[in-house]
Order: structure tokens, then sequence, then C-alpha cells
């Protein structure tokens, strides 16, 4: 009888053992998580904060990241998106250590990934927000040089230099975040030899007449 | 002619004490004199002998004290054979009987010192006239006695070889035979003026009593005639001998020992370095004349070239500290040109005696309008040259009305004519007949008396008389003059000459065009930069003096006098084209957002905080305090605290929007930026410019943005659009009124943007031939009664002889429901100035002309209109409109009394504060505290009903412009001493009435200020202001019933001034005291 009941009340028993076991787990898991959520508040909070104190968004919207956004619709500026991320990154973390606790390694290992990049993304917006700022920077600056000598186009060229540097920038961004890896490189070696290529086709075209002259000087041909 | 005859026995009587001094004494006197020359003779015939005398001239005293001279030098008067025009003295201690008695002189010394007239004689001791009692002795004394020693004897008429002759065209010798005293006596002059021996102690002795029964009678100076020749030494030329300097400092120890304030005048024609030891130490003459500068002055606007003069400038030596040249055109002698050089001579005799008549001796005996070819302009050239050098100025009787000469008269007897006082018989000197004059009076056409005389220049406001008391006048106004550092300036025109007259409180400017063409000058006034030069004749201030060469041009043979004034205002139309060097530089990064540490990127925010800090504690501080529109004049800013801002950007351009705590009082100042590049923008902004900017390879300035013309035009079409602009703890809100559209009929891209123009509390710029807007700089909370009535008179009462109110610019602070106004947009009214400015000007023309009541009717039907449209301003704001704020209310008996008990109040409050500062002035009124509440308490209440309506509240002449001999009443702000809510409140309008009668007062005391002459009450203008204070009210038609609210409403203004002037403008307070002296009937 009572191995009977036992038979029955084991499972019951391994269950409610389990689930005694398991229960301050999830307990501790769920005060993790609620306590992550609290800091990942807090961390936000802080960090927008901070960036603001130190006029980061001053900066972004000078770089044109600010506006850049606004124009894809997204309300939010960059600080924003800086301190939207670092709650993000906190509520990971205490995801991860919730369910560590709770033994899903699983879930821990997909989750961990993801915690690790997030940082990446920080960086990478950092990357984007000073390399966005300097490359206007030396744009504004190539183009007041340039209209210093009175040289025409020279708000172009200003661009171009602008242009040239966020390419860079936008491309260490990306190397930052492992999107994309040798696609990215190779983009940017045909990018650049399809500057080069254009750069010596228009040249060789528009001094073919003046290199036809001068070979013509250097070598005349016999008649 | 001197008959030798004894004097009458009760002449000698000292009938009359001395003349009593009524001039406070000055011992300098004689270094801001201008001394009229003149002969008793040729002056004015009392008793109708043909010859002038002690009489006639006491009875023309006034037209010389109303000339503007301050001393009087009498030729020779003593009896004499005149030979030599009285220079040969037969008695020195006597009147020419011809002249009158010494009591007539006493009686004219006594007079003209009653003026203020110092008399200044001829001491001439160099020689006598042989008819002189002491000649007469000494040729019939043995030789060797003392009696023959008063005169130099020789037996030989080889002594003394190296002495020249002056008068070459009459004399031989120096010397001449006695047959009497049988040797040969020595004469410098002519020959029957036997030289004094000083050598002999006798003669000094002689001398000196001479000297003292002349200053005994009260004669205030001596002219020392022909002073160098006084003594003899063998193997000299006989001039200038130590002996004779010796025998001049015993005079001049004579003279200080026994009198104060007296003057020695040593005429000695040489070259200034030998005129210098004639001052001593200051122990000699204290005067001496500068012959050699007179011919150069000629010679100058002969050659048009200013060499001559500034060359004999600078040989001229530094004197004495109590010295002073006497400086002349011309005198009773030939226009001497021994001080020149042979060359020089020929130049002048061709220039000036062309007809051979006029040269005589080493000269040429014509006067000053003749020299001049009666050419006016040359004439008062002359004049200025004279008025303005070094010295103390000599004009010569006559020529103050430019008299002629007659050449042909003997001798230099052609300027020596009767003076000119009428068209009438003898020229109006003389009753006598014609032929017994002593010379004929000038009677050629040009310059004959009928065409020119005293009489007809005194009615011509332009005639050269009248010119010259201008001009005496003016040079009284100012001790450079006679005692200023002479300067010379050498701009590169050689034809213009200019020098500066300073002392340690002013400087004097004097240029002038010695050519017969107009010329334009560069001058180099850099060291007085930022002064502002005041044309001294008309009072016109001119653009003050700038970085660049200051550019003037004169009209042929024109001179300017300016007072470099550090005190004065510049004209209201001048703008600083340049910017002010002391504005202090400031290095920005980022345009606008530099001052703000929240919009830098992060790196500059430290940066950002220094700027904000500098611009807060030192670059605004430092602009605002110069500003006419700061309250607490005088109190230095510590700190303009950025209270709110906006940055207003329209494409390119930004405007830094701030509202500033300054002292606990807020201003308003909008500022704009603009580099260097857009040189317009930067001409305009210079005008108020606060700071000049760099930022990076850029510079620039910060300036008010009220000088931007792309500032203006943006307010206005803000204002158009009814914009909001929402700033760091307020908005802004531009609002437009009904008017608006009517008004902006044209592209405002189009319109002319004006000069900015200061006033005490707000600025304004002119917008085309449509627009004024205006911005108020010291922010008082609250509907501003400008904005209110502005309103209520153009869109409720359609009053029309207001400014039409376009719009405005309001500041509401947020959660605050009180509106500030900033700025308003008022109609433009073609205008010709304010009440203020024209009454002034009418004033200065009305006291010029001497009180001419064609004038003055004009004016006064000019002030009927003014009260009629005042009393139309009053029923327009009683018109009921059911708004509150506007709707008139009765006047009760209970106003009355709290209107009395306010302003009693006010009264005790008022002394309280002029006890405190209890100057001479204010003591007048002191003792009254008493009387003028008695007076306040007697204004009778009125007896039919009254209103109390919305009005004017600070309404004077200043706040009417006159356009089209009509007025249109602007500035509805109130006091600017008393809060909005005062302001606002309803009140008797003769409130207003009142403060217009105040403002006549303050015009009349302002015209008579501006003349320096006018120290009494001037008769004119308090008959001008009873006029006009009648015409006004009657215009305004004040019942009879209310006249006790009116006097009620004038004792209120007039504490009100007094409170005001004292805490502002002291120099002002007089006239309010004065007001208030003549409301308790006493004379103000």
């Amino acid at each position: 009888m009572n191995n009977g009941i036992d038979v029955y009340i084991e499972p019951l028993r391994m269950f409610l053992r389990q689930a005694g076991e398991f229960l301050p787990r999830l307990g501790l898991a769920a005060v993790v998580v609620i306590a992550g959520w609290i800091l990942a508040k807090m961390a936000r909070f802080t960090i927008v904060r901070g960036l603001r104190a130190i006029n980061f968004n001053v900066l972004t919207e000078r770089a044109g990241i600010d506006g850049f956004l606004r124009d894809g619709g997204i309300e939010s500026d960059t600080t924003d998106i800086l301190g939207l991320l670092a709650y993000w990154l906190v509520i990971l973390a205490a995801l991860v250590i919730a369910f560590n606790g709770l033994g899903l390694t699983y879930i821990t290992d997909v989750l961990g990934r993801v915690v690790l990049f997030v940082p990446k993304v920080m960086v990478a917006l950092l990357i984007l927000a000073f390399g966005a700022y300097f490359a206007r920077f030396v744009g504004n600056a190539v183009c007041a040089y340039f209209r210093n000598i009175h040289l025409q186009d020279a708000d172009l060229l200003g661009r171009l230099a602008q242009y040239a540097i966020l390419a860079f920038v936008v491309l260490i961004a990306l190397d930052q975040v492992n999107v994309g890896g040798d696609i990215v490189r190779q983009t940017f070696l045909i990018l650049l030899a399809g500057v080069v290529f254009a750069l010596a086709l228009a040249f060789g075209l528009g001094g073919k007449d003046w290199a036809a002259a001068m070979l013509e000087r250097w070598w005349p041909r016999r008649k | 002619m001197y008959t030798g005859e004894p004097i009458p026995e009760e002449e000698q009587e000292e009938a009359l004490a001395p003349a009593p001094e009524t001039q406070p004494a000055e011992p300098l006197w004689y270094k801001d004199a201008v001394i009229y020359q003149l002969h008793v003779k040729a002056f004015f015939d009392s008793n109708n002998d043909g010859v002038g005398d002690f009489r006639g001239l006491t009875s023309k005293l006034d037209y010389i004290q109303d000339l503007g001279v301050n001393a009087l030098w009498l030729l020779p008067f003593y009896p004499s054979p005149l030979k030599d025009d009285g220079y040969d003295v037969a008695d020195y201690h006597n009147v020419h009987p011809q002249y009158g008695t010494r009591s007539d002189f006493r009686q004219f010394v006594r007079e003209a010192q009653r003026r203020g007239l110092k008399v200044i004689t001829e001491l001439v001791v160099n020689h006598t006239s042989d008819q002189h009692p002491w000649f007469q002795a000494a040729r019939q004394a043995p030789p060797g006695s003392p009696k023959r020693d008063y005169y130099v004897w020789s037996d030989s008429d080889q002594k003394y070889k190296g002495t020249r002759i002056i008068f070459t065209d009459t004399e031989t010798s120096n010397w001449t035979w006695d047959p009497v005293a049988k040797q040969y006596y020595w004469h410098r002059f002519f020959s029957h003026q036997p030289d004094l021996n000083f050598d002999n102690p006798h003669v000094l002795e002689a001398v000196l009593r001479a000297m003292r029964f002349w200053l005994d009678i009260g004669v205030d100076g001596f002219r020392l005639d022909a002073i160098p020749y006084l003594c003899e030494r063998e193997g000299t030329n006989n001039e200038n001998l130590p002996e004779t300097h010796a025998v001049l400092k015993q005079i001049r120890r004579a003279i200080d020992d026994g009198y104060r304030n007296k003057l020695l005048l040593a005429e000695a024609n040489q070259w200034p370095e030998d005129v210098r030891p004639y001052f001593g130490e200051g122990d000699e003459c204290h005067m001496a004349f500068h012959f050699p500068l007179m011919p150069r002055m000629y010679m100058a606007i002969a050659q048009e070239d200013r060499h001559p003069l500034v060359e004999i400038m600078q040989q001229t030596p530094e004197i004495p500290d109590s010295s002073q040249w006497a400086i002349f055109l011309r005198n009773h002698d030939e226009l001497t040109l021994e001080m020149v050089t042979s060359r020089e001579r020929d130049y002048m005799y061709k220039q000036y005696a062309a007809d051979a008549q006029a040269r005589i001796n080493l000269g040429i005996r014509r006067r000053l309008a003749p020299l001049m070819e009666n050419d006016l302009d040359r004439i008062r050239l002359m004049n200025s040259l004279l008025l303005s050098m070094p010295g103390s100025p000599i004009i010569y009787y006559g020529d103050e009305i430019g008299m002629g000469d007659n050449i042909y008269l003997g001798d230099r007897n052609g300027v020596r004519t009767p003076m000119q006082w009428s068209p009438d018989r003898n020229a109006g000197f003389s009753r006598a007949d014609p032929q017994r004059l002593y010379l004929p009076p000038i009677m050629d056409a040009v310059y004959g008396y009928e065409s020119v005389n005293v009489e007809a220049q005194a009615r011509d406001p332009s005639s050269q008389l009248n010119w010259m008391k201008r001009m005496l006048a003016t040079r009284g106004s100012s001790k450079a003059f006679g005692r200023g550092r002479l300067e010379f300036l050498r701009p590169g025109n050689r034809k213009v000459l200019s020098f500066i007259r300073e002392t340690k409180e002013e400087a004097i400017l004097c240029v002038a065009n010695l050519a017969r063409t107009a010329q334009p000058v560069e001058l180099d006034l850099k060291r007085f930069k930022g002064r502002v030069p005041v044309e001294m004749l008309g009072r016109t201030a001119f653009p003050p003096v700038g970085e660049l060469p200051y550019m003037l041009t004169l009209p042929a043979h024109a001179f300017y006098w300016f007072r470099l004034a550090a005190d004065a205002t510049p004209p209201d139309w001048h703008r600083d084209m340049l910017v002010k060097e002391e504005a202090p530089v400031v290095v920005l990064f980022d345009g606008w957002t530099s001052f703000f540490r929240d919009q830098v990127v992060p790196w500059r925010i430290g940066m950002a905080e220094k700027l904000r800090a500098e611009l807060e504690t030192q670059v605004l501080p430092r602009y605002v305090e110069a500003q006419r529109w700061y309250a607490a004049k005088g109190e230095p800013v510590k700190q303009a605290v950025l209270a709110d801002h906006t940055i207003w950007q329209e494409g390119a351009v930004g405007w830094l929007l701030g509202l500033f705590e300054v002292q606990k009082e807020r201003y308003f100042v909008p500022l704009a930026m603009a580099w260097e590049e857009e040189e317009d923008s930067v001409r305009a902004l210079a005008a108020g410019a606060v700071a000049r900017i760099r930022q990076q390879a850029n510079v620039g300035l910060i300036g008010d943005a009220l000088a931007d013309e792309a500032f203006c035009r943006h307010v206005v079409k803000s204002i158009g659009a009814g914009k909001a602009l929402p700033m760091a703890r307020g908005t802004l809100r531009f609002a437009p009124t009904g008017a608006f559209g009517r008004l902006a009929t044209e592209d405002l891209a189009g319109l002319s943007i004006g000069a900015l123009k200061a006033q005490s509390t707000n600025s304004s710029v002119q917008i085309g031939e449509h627009f004024f807007l205006k911005c108020y700089r010291r922010l008082r909370a609250g509907v501003h009664p400008e904005l209110e009535i502005g309103r209520f008179l153009t869109e409720v009462a359609r009053f029309p002889q207001c400014v039409p109110l376009a719009g405005a610019v309001e500041y509401a602070a947020k959660g605050d429901g009180e509106p500030t106004t900033l700025m308003l947009l008022q109609a433009y009214v073609p205008n010709q100035g304010d009440g203020w400015m024209y009454t002034l000007g009418f004033l200065q023309r009305y006291l010029e002309s001497a009180g001419k009541q064609e004038g003055l009717g004009a004016y006064l039907s000019l002030i009927q209109t003014l009260g009629a449209r005042t009393a139309q301003l009053h029923r327009a704001f009683a018109k009921p409109s059911g708004d509150p704020a506007f709707e008139p209310e009765p006047f009760t008996a209970q106003d009355m009394q709290e209107w009395k008990a306010r302003v009693r109040q006010e009264a005790e409050q008022t002394f309280k504060i002029l006890e405190k500062n209890a100057s001479d002035p204010v003591k007048a009124i002191l003792g009254k505290q008493h009387q003028i509440i008695q007076k306040i308490e007697s204004c009778p209440a009125p007896k039919g009903p009254a209103l109390k309506t919305r009005h004017h509240g600070d309404y004077h002449l200043g706040q009417v412009l006159i356009a089209n001999n009509d007025f249109v009443i602007i500035d509805f702000e109130g006091e600017p001493g008393r809060t909005l809510a005062e302001s606002r409140r309803k009140h008797s309008p003769l409130r207003d009435v009142a403060g217009m009668v105040r403002s006549f007062s303050y015009a009349r005391w302002s015209a008579s200020q501006s003349d320096k002459l006018q120290q009494q009450p001037n008769p004119l203008l308090a008959d001008w202001e009873s006029q006009a204070r009648r015409a006004f009210l009657e215009a305004y038609g004040v019942d009879p019933d209310q006249r006790g609210l009116l006097v009620l409403a004038e004792i209120e203004k007039l504490l009100y001034e007094l409170r005001y002037e004292l805490a502002n403008r002291p120099d002002w307070l007089h006239v309010p005291l004065r007001g208030a002296l003549g409301l308790l009937g006493e004379s103000p």
C-alpha cells in the first residue's frame, strides 16, 4: 500500500521536490530580472542624462546623424538610442543571469551572444557619431580652404571629402559590428578601384590630346 | 589848440572821489581783455564845438559796453599843442580843455567802470612837447643844472651816430638846435618833441608823480608810448638799453607798491625777441604789443598761405605766465611795416598800397576795410584771426562798422576821422558847423557816413557791427582765447590756417581759409578722438572726431571756431562708420551658440562657459553703461545676466534676442552679428557696436540688432504674419493691428531702413516712409500704455492727430499671464521735428531779431493749434467706449481730496530731498514749504462736473511732432519715473495741460541758457512764455470752474520736475525752482 502510494506519490514528490528546488531559482531569476529591469531603467536614465550633460546630442545633431534618423521617421535621437541600447544590454544581462540560474544554458548561450553584440553596436554608434562629425568638420575645412583660394566647386570638393571620410567611418562601424565582413571589405575595394579607374579614365580621356602632343614632342614621328 | 592858458581854479578841485571798484578784483583781467582803442576827439562831440569830448564819450559808453569789449584805451587827451595828435604832451596832470575838464574825466572813468570797462590811458614819457613847462625851464636853465638835465643836450649833433631816424619823411636828424639854450637837444621823433633824460632821477620822480595822479583817479593802466627809447648811451643804437629796462622796473615797482590790478602796456615796435625783455620776469610790463604779427596777418591772406603767420608765431618766445601780448589789426598810426623784411615790405606795398598816397613813413595809412577792399568776408576773416590769436585783441574805433579812411588828409589823420554814428550831419558825431570839425568825416560813396554808420548797422542783424558783437560774445565765452596755449596743425593744404587754443579745461579749434576760393582740409585731430566739435557761433555740433583725419570744407575766406567738447552729444543723424577701437574683442568658435554651454560640442563646453561669463560680466556691462536708455546712469554695471533668450534664425542670419537682468531691472537687447565681408552690415552695426568678434580667420562685430536692416525687416514681416517665437523661458509674440494691412502697401525688401536713433527710454528706426519701429529697452511689466492707448486711439476713438499703431512685439514669460511690450510698430508720420526743437530754433531766431513780432505771431498761432489739438485728444479719451480701461469717470470731491493729499505728500518728500542738497539755488525755495502746502490746500475743487479720464501723462513740447503746421501727438508712455500702473490711472486731463505749460518754461530757460550773455531773466523770453502760455490755454479752453485743478496739476508737475532734475540733471534744477517761485508770486 505504502509502496503503491509511494509509486504514485514519488513522482509527485519528485515533482514537488524538483519544483521546490526550481521555484526558489525561478523566484531568484524573477528577482534578478526585476532588479535588472530597474537597473536598466537607471542605466538608460544615467546614460541619456550623462550624454546630454556633455552635449553628446549636440555632437550627433551636428554630425547629421540625428537628422538622418529623423528623415527615416525615427523620433528619438542617437543619445536616446544609446540609452535604449544600454537599457537592453542590462535587461539582457539580467536575463542571461536569470536563465543561467535556471540552467537554461542554450537560451543563455543565445542571449549571451546578443549581450556581447550590443556593446559593439554602441561602440559602432559612437564611432559613427564622432566619425560623422569629423567628416563634416573636414568637409567644412576643405570647403573653406578652397573658397578662400577662390576655387570654383569648393562646395563640391568639401562634400566629396566629407563623404569619403564618412564612407570610411561607415565601413569601420560596420566592421565593428561584424556585419558583412568580406563583403564590406570587397565593396570598399571595388568602390576604391572604381574611383581610381574613373579618375584614370577621366584623366586619360581629358588628357589624350595633351599626351599626344607631349609624345609628339618627345619622339617626333619621322616623315 | 592848446593855448597855454592856466586851468581854471575850480576845475583843479577834486570835486569827485575816485571811482569805486565795481568789478571783482581779478589781477589777470588783461589776459581776457578785448580792448577798444579810441580817440576822445573823434568819438562824440557833446558841446558841438566840432571836437569830441569826455562828456560825449561818456554818453556813448553804453554803445561800447554793448559791443562786448571790456577795456578802453584812450589816445592822449592831455593839454598839448597837438602837433603830433596829442603825443606831444604839454601838461601831464590835466585834460586838454577841448576834451573837457578833469571832473569830466573822473565822471567818465566812474561811468566806464560801472559798466565793467577798464580804462587805459597813454603815458607818453619818452618825450614832451617843446611847449611843456619843463622844456621851457630847461632851455633857460644853465647847462648842467638839474632843470636843464630834464632833457638830453649836446653841443654837437654828431653824438649817438648809430641811432636810426624813425620819422624819415619829416626829420633828417635826431638833434635839433635850440637857439635859446644854444645847444642841440635830442629827439627820437619830431623836432618839437624833445626826449626826456631818464638819467636824471628828478625826471623819473616827476613821471611817477604823474602816474600816481591818474591812478588815483581810477585809471586801470597805461600804455607806455615809445618805451624802447627812454635812455641813451654812446656806441649803441639807443634802443632797448639795459638802463631803459631798469627805469621800467622802477615804474612797475612803484605801481605794484601803491596799487592793485593795474596794467602797463609797452609799445615797443621791435622783433619779438627784443620785446620779450619788456615783460622782464613778470616785473616790467604786463603787456606788450606784438608788432610783427600784424603785417603777417595781412601777408597771409594776400599770399593765401599760412606760412607768414606760422613762422612769426614760432619765433615768438614764451612769456611769463602773468604776461600777455596785445595784438591788433589797425591802430591810430600807419600800418607799420618796420617789422618785415624789405622784400616783404615791397610785397605789402604792392598788395595794399598801390596808390603811393596811401604810404607814409614805413607803412600804410589806411583802415582795415579799405585795406580789404571792403570785402566783408576778408574783413571778417581778419577779425577772426585777431580774436583767436594768442593775446588780447585791440579793436580800433570804427573798424567794428568797417569805417573807411581819407588818405588825402595829411599825416595819419586819414584814419582819425570822426566816428560815424548816423547818416545825419557830420555823421551824427557833432551838431557843429561842418566846417568847424577837427577833421571832415568820411564822405565817399562806399565808406561815407551815409552808407557806413552805427545807426544803420545796429538795425541790420547781419551787419558788420552785429557780427562783431556776436564774435566778441563768442570769444568771451571761453578763456582759452586769452589764456590758452597755441598749437598749429599742419594740414597738407597750406591755404588753410588751423590751430588749437587749449587750456586745461577746454580746447578750441580755429580753422581759417586764407584763400579767395573754397578749400578742403584734413586735420589731424587724433589727440581729440571722440570729442565733438561744436561750432561756436551757431553752437552746432559737428560729427565727432574719429580715427581718420577730420575733413572740413571752407568757403572762400571762411573760418570756423570749434569747441572740441567732451560733453556735447554728436548730431543725432551721425552714424559711426568705424567700430570703436575700445570695443572688446570676443573670440567665438560657433556663432551665437558659442555663448550657450548646452548648444556646443562636448569639448567646447568650457569655452562656452567662459565666453558667456565674458559676455555677462564684461562686454555687455560696458555696453549698457554707455547707453542712453540705461536707467541708473553713472552707476557701474557689474553684471548683465541673460534672463531669457532665443536665437532667432532666418535663413543664414541669426539674431540673439536677449532679455538681460541689469541692476535688478530687465532690459531688452536684441543683438546682431556681422562679418567683415558684409561691409554694409558692419558699417550699420558700427553705430551700436557691442563687441568686435573673431571666429577663426573671420572678423566682425556684434551690435544692436535695431541697426541691422535685415532684423528690422524681419520684425515687420513677423508682425504682419503674427508669428510666435519660443524663447528659453517664454514666448515672443508678434501681433499686427488692423492698421497694419493699410500701412504695409509696399514690398518690405524695397524699403530703406533709417539710422538708429537713441532716446532715453527707447531706440527707434524709421522704415521707408511707412513705419516707425520703436524698441523699448527697460522693460516694465504690464500692458504698456503706449500700446494700449495707441490701439484705443487708432481703432476705437479714431483720433487722427496721433500716430497709428501697426503692431507690437510682446514677451510673455511661461506661466505668467501678463505680457511685456518689447517693440511697437507705428506708422511713420512725415514731420519737421518735434515741438521742442522747433521752439528752441524759433526762440533763438526771436532773440537774434531782438523780439520781432512778425515771427512771434506765426509761432503763437501754431501754439493755438496745439491747444486745440490737445483739447481734441482729451475729448477722444472721454469718449464712452465700453472698455473699462478707458471709460471716463466723474471726478468727485473725494478724488480732489485724495489728489491734494498725494500732492502734499509729494511736496513733503520733495522738500526732504531738497534739504539734503541745499545748494545755493535750492535755498531760495527751502523756506517756502509752508507756502507751497498752503497753495496746494487752497486749490478750489471744480464747481461743475469734471471728468477723470486716461490722458497723455507726460505731455510736453518734445511729445508733439510738427507736420504741415499741425501737430501729431506721440509717446503715450507716461512719465519715465512712474510705474505703468500709475501711468494708466485715470485722472484729470488738465495734468497734460500743466505739463505743456511747464514745457514752455523749460524752453524759455533753455533758450536763455544757451545765450551766455544772459545772466538776468531776459524780458523778451519772459514775455514770450506768458504769451505762449496764454495762447495755449485759451485755445485749449480751460473751464474757469476747473482752474483749481490746473494749479494743482502744475504744482504736482513742478514737484516731479524738482525731484527728477535733482536726481538726473542738477544743471536744470533752476528751471522748476524758478517755476515754483513764480507760482508763489515771487519773481522767478
